[in-house]
This record gives structure tokens, C-alpha cells and sequence, in this order.
């Protein structure tokens, strides 16, 4: 009596040879709606594929981290600097920060305490750069590090103008001789 | 025609169901026990078999492979033979099949909790029990096969195409995923290294849960449902349709587990698009089950069997899109490494497995005792526990999810990690954990309930173990008319060639995506700077795998700001060409530990500190739930092993120098002994060939040799020069006295302990009266502005105001000596 009900309902066709241990098949397309959702998430993924790679267009994740990580900068850059203030302090008070800086951060771990280097870093008293030896030179080695050689960045520890004071007091020590001077290392420079 | 009579096998498939009901008891009690260890580390037991790191896979294999896994063969035994009028091709498979398996899960208990494991997840045991899989399996197949020559129906219906898919893509995705170079018999190596071993296990991994989870219940879903119903299945196009669509497309999907991670460009975007493209086949099983109940709602009303398979449809349909969204690649930073996943499998594993096991068990045991169910009543309520169980799971997960993740990523307004300590992240959504205690219980009252409630069926009812039926011969149907024929209706009589196509469409994605990964030498860029492991921390690496850290310690640095600010340099994919097995993990319950050797960087500890931690992770911080290790300093390495283990890695491509082997445990004793000599330094005991002292090693080589260069610290020991010293005047108010506890509690209590008393010698007491620098408030506010870099003491003035800093001088002054003398 039920399937009677069941068939006043349903207008649909049974397949007739599908029976599966009582199991049958209506003959229904799929709804539509599936089937296009379907066709819309391939024509996506073929979108997606040729943002990134053909067209090139989106960014693969290392420039993104770049990209994102100069924008965290910027955001951040409460008391940054413009390429024009970035000069190299000489008066007495900000090198004397700069020099606070320096042992706060523990610089000395791996340029010594006076900046002659040691069995890690360089010596940062002779007139010897491995990656140039102006003002912006300095602070970009501090700010950004030299991930590769040992370098830490210091961006996320210490502000930029710190940056500044203490790259200004590095460059404060050159000719100071200090007592067990590391080796010259990198190319000679001067300004 | 003649009626040719016959006996259908129930016996097995009673054998089945019994060990579904007996391990699913187990799986969730063991679940209950890994869940409370996250709430409440004292269930840890200190005791090494019972850690959350073997635990937990206990749980996962538990639940997959001994509940679920019997549940699906349960499911196929009865209803294949149904499909197909005929008994099982040979009982003595099916008795092979059964206790193999049972064999299988003891072995996998026993060696789980022994720390016997490969660590790869779902696939962790090791290599003897690997073979021994892959014998049952074939049993299982051939059996199967076998069953399906001899049937006595023209078609193979859509169910047994289920299972096909679900015999042939298990069998490829365990053999690839597990070649390994066996040690001992409990130890082995993977043969793929690094970036290559991840995209191989979690194309494993992701399809695990394709081909155990999904394809046999669909099966059993098309079998199960429309039968309970009483209704025809509403679109034989439909399924023709997702069957093919979602077999094919889901093996290309796994790479999504490694979204951001040190994979190439090209394989993290086949993971995203094959993961978006898989939402519209995996709806095709769910809206052609849910459309088969169309007209049958008043029944679903009143049958919990029924109710249990809607909603396990429906929380398939749920997973299914919360999968591909989860692949998104900025969704993916949310959901990954947080608990968002482990709600996500919970859905479809409690939603989806569950409903269908307890659906199809309600409906089948009264079937097979010829009896009526026991209660419908009490299979309601288990139904009404069970759903809310879901839920109470699931919500507190998701909650605690995004908040980690959002603390995570929150910064001060200067710029710097708001919260720099990992286990404030932690301690904060703690509580959530706590409430899934109680959502696993209830999971198991109702669980209960049914095996009540089943057990009572049973013994009311009578059960044949060989049903007598009829039918006909097969004769089979010759060639096939174009015009009365499709080609799939065709393909339906002809059970082999429907086999290889399936294997064809299977085994494509997972063939584009691993072997270029091994051999196109570019996706794998070495860097120089990656030297291989010594003995040492080869064999602290092997510790690390087998105590299961990688189920709480992440070893990948995702390229994302608050990451690389929190651990330091985002990870290469050059860094791991040594790692056999890959650890990168998929859960941060504790920090990422992939620059822990890095000195100088964010995540280094020293080995004094390494030392305490594992003997007592809560005294040194009162919030930490990591289990301690103290058996770490009781146990040796097995130096024996050494030498085998260098030649091992040789094989595999590691270039060690020509009979490296030989000098390793010389090697290996000399490195242990500066370990031993530095810890001795701070008062410690700990003889060199303890296994905590190999641990320490492989954690201080974690991620430093692209940061190379900086290995040692020189021992420069700098007067700092002195600060113009001013003024201090303690804040005394109850308020400033709570904040200074919370910084403390935040900043300090790892080296000084939670009561202020330190770990002498290296790290000195806060309540005696032996001040280093001087107990005045400006001597104080000093010691912790500036630190005493050379010991070990972080200068806080860069990351606290200097008010904060005198309310933490306050507390310590104020409230630690009071406590102090109340004692």
C-alpha cells in the first residue's frame, strides 16, 4: 500500500533492470545544480592555475612573505626613518646609547666587546666591510641580518632609530685598535 | 532457469560486528584518556607508555583501523554477498581476513605504546606489522575478487564499485607510503627524505581518510540506506557520475596538508584546485542519499537506524565542504596547526563513520537475530547523546582554534608579538579541552547504550550462521548492444575490467605528484650549509620519533611574519634532504621546535634548561601540560644500533664519508661527553650515554645549519657598563601586584620557577637572601631591565614598559617574599 502512495508522488521512472537485492534506480538526472556547481569548481581551479602560474600574476609565498613583511614594517614604523634621517650620529649622547645598545643586545657574543670580532663575527674597528661600510650599509645589516652567515635580523627586537644609534656607534669604532683584533675580512672601504 | 541453492556466511559477518562494538569502546576510552592528558597533564601517569605521544596514535589507529576498519568489513561481508547471491568466495579468507586483522590492532596497540613507531601518522607502525597489512589486505581482495567471479548477478551494483575502489586505492597508498629500510625488527627508516616523505605521507595520509573513511561508507551508505528506507536510490547518473569524479580527483588533493610549507609552488596548488574540485563529487554522495529519503521522512522520524544515517550524511556533506575550504590557502593559515583540524575530523569521523556504523548496526543486528531491535527508545537516546556529543566536541575546538590562532598572530602597537610566550596561547584555550572530556564521554555513554541495547537483540533473536538462499546461475551477458547498452552498463558486468579502470583513475594523481618530487632534482634544492646528522643526534632523533613529539611540536616555520618573528628564518625546503622520516608535524600543542638549535634565535634553550624541562615540564611552568621525561635520564642509547644506523642512511643517500660507520660511536660518546661536561658545569649529573643527552644534541641542531656560522657562543664575558641608576619606588597596590604576577607568570617562571626559587645553580632563587646584583627596587628593576646577557637573563626593557617592569620588581620583592615566609 505504501508503494502505491510512493508511486502517486514520485513521477519518476525505476530502471527497470537495476534491481540489487531489492535495491532499485530511478532514471533522475543529477540535480543541476550539482553539476554546475561542479563545472564552476573546475573553471576556478583553471583560473587559479594560470593566476599563479602561467599569467603569473599572484605571488608564490616567499614574495608574499616579502611583500606582507615590508608592509608589517611599514605599519610598525612608529618611529622610523626616512632613507633622508638615516645619517650617522656623532655626538657624544647617542653614541653612548649606541653603545648601551650594543651590549643590551649582546653584539658582543659575536664581534667582541670592543668590536675587534671573534671566532664568529667580524671585526668591526678596521676598515674592512664584507657588506659596505655607509650609514645605510650598517643599519640595513642590522635591521634585516645576514640570515645565511649567522647575522640575526634585529628588526623585530629593536626599533629602527635603535638601529640607527647603534650602527652609528659601530662606525664610531673604526681605527679604535682595540686588543686582539680579528683579521681584516671583505673588501677595504672607506667614507 | 534452475534455482541453485546456497548459504550465505553470517558468522563472519557477526565475528565483524562483535569486534567493531569491543574496539569501539576501546577507541573512544583511549580518545577520552588522550583528550583529559591535554586538560589535565597528571593523566600522563609519568610513566613513558602512557604519554600523549603514544597515546594518541593509539587513538587515531584505534578508532580508524580496529573500530571503523571492522565496522566496513562487517558492512561488505553482509551486504556483498546480498548484492552479488552468493556466499563469500572462500571461508577460510574470511578467516584469515578476520583474526589477521584482529592480530594486526593487538600488535598495533603493543608496539604503539612500546614507542615502536615510524611516526608518519596513520601509518605508524612499523615495518614487519607494515607487511603483515598488506598480506591481510590481499586476503581481503582476493576474497573479495574472488566473490565477485562467482556471483550470480549480471550488474555489480554501486556499492561493490565502493569497494573496489576502497580495496585497490588501500593497497596502493600503503605500499608506496611504506617503504621503509628496516633496522631491526622494530626500527626503520623511511626511503624518502625530507619534502619528499611529506608529500608521499600525506597523499597517504589525506587519502587514508578518502579511502577508509569515505569510499567504504559510501558503499555501505548505498547498500545500507536505500535498503533501511525501503526507497530506490534517486539518480543512477548521479552515482555513475561521483563515483569516477571523486575516485580520480581525490588522490591529487593531498599537498593541501602542507599548504605554506617547505613544498613547491606547483604541488601546494595541485593540493588547493583538487581539493576545491572534489566539493561537488563528495555532494553527489550525500545528495543522492539524502534525495533517496525523499518521501521516507516520517520514517526517519521514527527510526533511530535511519535518523543515525541522515545525520551521518549530512555530516558528511558538512566535512566535505569544510575540507576544500580548509584548503584555501589563507583559510589554511587559520586551520592548520590549530585544533580547527581536530574538530574537522571529529565531524566526519563521530558524524559520518559513526552515524553510518550505528545506522547500519541498528538495522543489521535485528536483520541478522531475526528479532526486533531491543529498544527503539534507548537507540534514540543514543542518537540524541551521541549528536549533542558532536557538537559539544566540535564547537569548543573551533573556539579555541581561531583564538590561538589570533593571539598568535597579535601584535603590540610597537611592533613586537603580543603574546611572545607560546603557553599563554596555550593556557588560554586549556578550558576548551576540559569541555571535550565531556563530549567524549557522553560519545561513550551512548556507545554504550548501544552495545546494550544490541547485546539484548541479540540474545532475544536466533542466529543462523549459514542462511539458506536461491538463485540462478549466471549466464553471462555476450556482447554488448551500442544501441540497449551504455558503455558504463557494460563496464557493470564485465568485474575485472572495472577494476583496472578504477586502479587507472587512482593511481594517476598520486603518480604526477611523487615522482617528479624524487627525481626532478630542482623541486629539491639542497643547500650547502645542510650537513647530516651526527651518531648523536641521530640517535636523539630517533628518540624524538619515538617518544611521538612530533604530535605536539611542529618542526616547520610557516613564511608568515608572526611565525618567523615567534620561532625565526620561515623553513627550506633544502633543510630536510637528511630527514628520514620528515618530523614537521600537524598540530602546535607546544611551540614549533624547527629553529630550536638556532643560538641567539628566539626558540634556543640551553641544555641546563633542556634538562630541567624534561624532568619536570610543570615546575618550571606551573601551566605547561607537557608529560615529563624523566626515564629520558635513566634509559641508554643502544649504541649497538649505531653503526647499522649510519650504513642505513648511507644507503638512503646520506653522505656520510666511506666507513663512517666505524668511527660513529667513538663520534658519538665525545660529542655526548661536552653535552655531560656542560650540564656538569651547572651541577648536573647526567652520564653521557643517557638518552636525554642525544635528545638534547638533536634539538640543538634543529634548524641551525642554514643560520650557520654562529654554532658557538663565545664565552666573552663583558662587564656591562654600568647605567646611570635611577630611582625605584615599588607600586604596591593589589592591582599592580596581579599585573606583576601575570608578567611574572608570562616572562620568568621558566628559569625561576613559579614560587620565585629557581633551578640552582644555573638559575638563582628570587626569595633567599643571596642577591647577585643587589635586592633594592632599583637593584631589581636593573637585573630585569638590562638582564645579564652572558648568564642567561633576557634584558626586558625592549618588551616591557618600565612600569611594567616595576610592578614585576614588585611582585617579586612584595609578594614572592611574603609567600616565602608563610612557607
Amino acid at each position: 500500500m505504501s508503494e502505491e502512495k510512493i508511486k502517486h508522488t514520485e513521477p519518476e521512472e525505476h530502471i527497470t533492470d537495476h534491481d540489487y537485492d531489492g535495491i532499485k534506480e530511478l532514471d533522475n538526472p543529477p540535480p543541476r545544480w550539482i553539476m554546475l556547481l561542479f563545472y564552476i569548481t573546475i573553471g576556478w581551479a583553471i583560473i587559479y592555475a594560470a593566476y599563479f602560474f602561467w599569467l603569473k600574476e599572484g605571488d608564490h609565498q616567499d614574495a608574499e612573505y616579502a611583500r606582507k613583511s615590508e608592509k608589517h614594517d611599514q605599519k610598525y614604523q612608529i618611529a622610523s626613518l626616512s632613507a633622508d634621517d638615516l645619517v650617522a650620529f656623532t655626538d657624544e649622547a647617542s653614541l653612548a646609547e649606541g653603545k648601551q645598545i650594543y651590549t643590551d643586545m649582546a653584539c658582543m657574543a659575536c664581534h667582541g666587546l670592543n668590536g675587534e670580532g671573534n671566532a664568529v663575527g667580524p671585526n668591526l674597528t678596521d676598515t674592512h666591510w664584507i657588506h659596505g661600510c655607509d650609514i645605510q650599509s650598517v643599519f640595513n645589516v642590522i635591521k634585516n641580518g645576514v640570515p645565511a652567515k649567522g647575522m640575526t635580523a634585529f628588526k623585530g627586537q629593536i626599533s629602527d632609530d635603535k638601529i640607527q644609534k647603534v650602527a652609528s656607534y659601530v662606525l664610531s669604532l673604526k681605527g679604535s685598535n682595540p686588543a686582539n683584533a680579528k683579521e681584516p675580512q671583505g673588501v677595504e672601504c672607506n667614507n | 532457469m534452475e534455482n541453485q541453492k546456497f548459504y550465505y556466511d553470517n558468522k563472519i559477518v557477526k565475528l565483524f560486528i562483535l569486534a567493531t562494538l569491543v574496539w569501539g569502546v576501546v577507541g573512544i576510552l583511549v580518545g577520552i584518556l588522550a583528550a583529559a592528558q591535554l586538560a589535565f597533564p597528571v593523566f600522563n601517569f609519568g610513566l613513558e607508555y602512557t604519554t600523549f605521544g603514544r597515546v594518541r596514535p593509539l587513538h587515531t589507529n584505534a578508532i580508524i583501523f580496529a573500530f571503523v576498519g571492522n565496522a566496513i568489513f562487517a558492512g561488505v561481508y553482509y551486504s556483498m554477498q546480498k548484492l552479488l547471491k552468493t556466499r563469500m568466495f572462500s571461508d577460510k579468507l574470511s578467516k584469515i581476513h578476520f583474526w589477521g586483522w584482529q592480530l594486526i590492532i593487538v600488535l598495533a596497540a603493543v608496539t604503539l605504546l612500546a614507542g615502536i613507531t615510524t611516526s608518519k601518522e596513520y601509518a605508524e607502525l612499523e615495518w614487519p606489522i607494515d607487511i603483515l597489512i598488506t598480506i591481510i589486505w590481499v586476503v581481503f581482495g582476493w576474497n573479495m575478487i574472488g566473490t565477485l567471479i562467482v556471483r550470480r548477478v549480471q550488474h555489480i551494483y554501486a556499492a561493490i564499485w565502493w569497494y573496489l575502489a576502497t580495496f585497490l586505492g588501500v593497497a596502493i597508498l600503503h605500499v608506496v607510503n611504506s617503504f621503509e629500510l628496516p633496522i631491526s625488527l622494530f626500527k626503520s627508516y623511511s626511503i624518502y627524505a625530507g619534502a619528499q616523505d611529506a608529500v608521499v605521507q600525506w597523499w597517504y595520509g589525506h587519502n587514508a581518510v578518502a579511502f577508509f573513511l569515505t569510499t567504504p561508507f559510501l558503499g555501505l551508505m548505498y547498500y545500507y540506506l536505500p535498503k533501511a528506507a525501503n526507497r530506490p536510490i534517486y539518480s543512477y547518473k548521479l552515482s555513475i557520475i561521483h563515483f569516477w569524479s571523486l575516485i580520480f580527483l581525490y588522490m591529487w588533493a593531498g599537498p593541501h596538508h602542507l599548504l605554506y610549507q617547505a613544498l613547491p609552488e606547483w604541488a601546494q596548488a595541485l593540493g588547493v584546485t583538487f581539493s576545491i574540485m572534489l566539493i561537488a563529487p563528495s555532494w553527489g554522495g550525500m545528495i543522492n542519499g539524502l534525495l533517496t529519503l525523499r518521501g521516507a521522512w516520517d520514517k526517519v522520524r521514527d527510526s533511530a537506524a535511519l535518523k543515525f544515517l541522515a545525520v551521518g550524511v549530512t555530516a558528511y556533506g558538512m566535512s566535505t565542504f569544510e575540507g576544500p575550504m580548509m584548503s584555501l590557502k589563507n583559510v589554511n593559515q587559520i586551520t592548520h596547526f590549530t585544533d580547527w583540524t581536530i574538530a574537522h575530523v571529529h565531524i566526519g569521523g563521530m558524524g559520518w563513520n559513526g552515524g553510518l556504523v550505528f545506522g547500519m548496526l541498528y538495522w543489521l543486528v535485528p536483520k541478522l537475530f531475526k528479532s526486533k531491535l531491543f529498544s527503539e527508545k534507548l537507540a534514540n537516546i543514543h542518537f540524541w547523546m551521541s549528536t549533542l556529543a558532536i557538537l559539544l566536541y566540535a564547537i569548543p575546538l573551533y573556539w579555541a582554534a581561531v583564538t590561538q590562532w589570533l593571539m598568535w598572530q597579535e601584535y603590540t602597537p610597537e611592533g613586537l608579538l603580543a603574546y611572545p610566550n607560546f603557553l599563554e596561547t596555550l593556557t588560554q584555550i586549556v578550558p576548551m579541552y576540559t569541555v571535550r572530556v565531556f563530549a567524549g564521554l557522553l560519545f561513550l555513554g551512548g556507545f554504550v547504550i548501544m552495545v546494550f541495547n544490541l547485546a539484548k537483540t541479540m540474545k532475544a533473536g536466533s542466529f543462523v550462521n549459514d542462511e539458506a538462499s536461491e538463485a540462478p546461475a549466471l549466464v553471462l551477458a555476450g556482447k554488448r548492444n551500442p544501441v540497449t547498452e551504455t558503455l558504463h552498463r557494460w563496464m557493470e558486468r564485465r568485474a575485472v575490467r572495472f577494476s583496472i579502470l578504477t586502479f587507472i583513475a587512482l593511481a594517476i594523481g598520486g603518480a604526477v605528484e611523487i615522482i617528479p618530487m624524487i627525481f626532478i632534482k630542482s623541486n629539491v634544492p639542497t643547500l650547502e650549509s645542510v650537513k647530516p646528522y651526527t651518531p648523536l643526534e641521530l640517535e636523539g632523533r630517533d628518540i624524538y620519533v619515538a617518544e611521538g613529539c612530533y604530535v605536539c611540536h611542529s618542526q616547520m616555520v610557516r613564511p608568515f611574519r608572526w611565525e618567523t618573528d615567534r620561532y625565526g628564518e620561515y623553513s627550506k625546503i633544502g633543510e630536510f634532504v637528511y630527514d628520514h622520516p620528515f618530523q614537521w608535524g600537524s598540530r602546535r600543542t607546544g611551540p614549533d621546535l624547527a629553529r630550536a638549535g638556532v643560538i641567539g634565535g628566539p626558540m634556543y634553550k640551553n641544555a641546563v634548561w633542556h634538562f630541567n624541562h624534561f624532568m619536570d615540564p610543570q615546575k618550571m611552568n606551573e601551566e605547561s601540560i607537557m608529560p615529563n621525561y624523566a626515564w629520558l635520564a635513566v634509559k641508554d642509547v643502544d649504541v649497538t644500533q649505531t653503526p647499522k644506523k649510519i650504513r642505513a642512511m648511507q644507503t638512503l643517500g646520506v653522505p656520510y664519508e666511506e666507513g663512517y660507520d666505524e668511527k660513529a660511536v667513538d663520534e658519538l660518546m665525545a660529542q655526548a661527553q661536552t653535552i655531560s661536561d656542560d650540564l656538569k658545569a651547572s651541577g648536573i649529573e647526567l652520564a653521557p650515554q643517557k638518552q636525554m643527552i642525544a635528545l638534547i644534541a638533536y634539538l640543538h641542531k634543529l634548524g641551525r645549519d642554514i643560520m650557520s656560522e654562529n654554532a658557538a657562543v663565545t664565552e666573552e664575558q663583558g662587564e656591562t657598563a654600568e647605567q646611570q641608576a635611577k630611582e625605584i619606588t615599588l607600586l604596591d597596590t593589589p592591582e599592580d601586584l596581579e599585573a606583576g604576577k601575570k608578567l611574572f607568570q608570562a616572562n620568568c617562571v621558566v628559569c625561576h620557577g613559579a614560587e620565585g626559587k629557581g633551578i640552582p645553580p644555573a638559575f638563582p632563587s628570587l626569595v633567599d637572601d643571596e642577591w647577585i646584583k643587589g635586592n633594592t627596587p632599583t637593584d631589581v628593576f636593573h637585573s630585569i631591565a638590562e638582564g645579564n646577557v652572558t648568564k642567561g637573563m633576557v634584558p626586558y626593557k625592549n618588551m616591557l614598559s618600565e612600569k611594567q617592569i616595576t610592578q614585576l620588581a614588585s611582585y617579586v620583592l612584595i609578594t614572592l617574599q611574603e609567600q616565602n615566609k608563610q612557607n
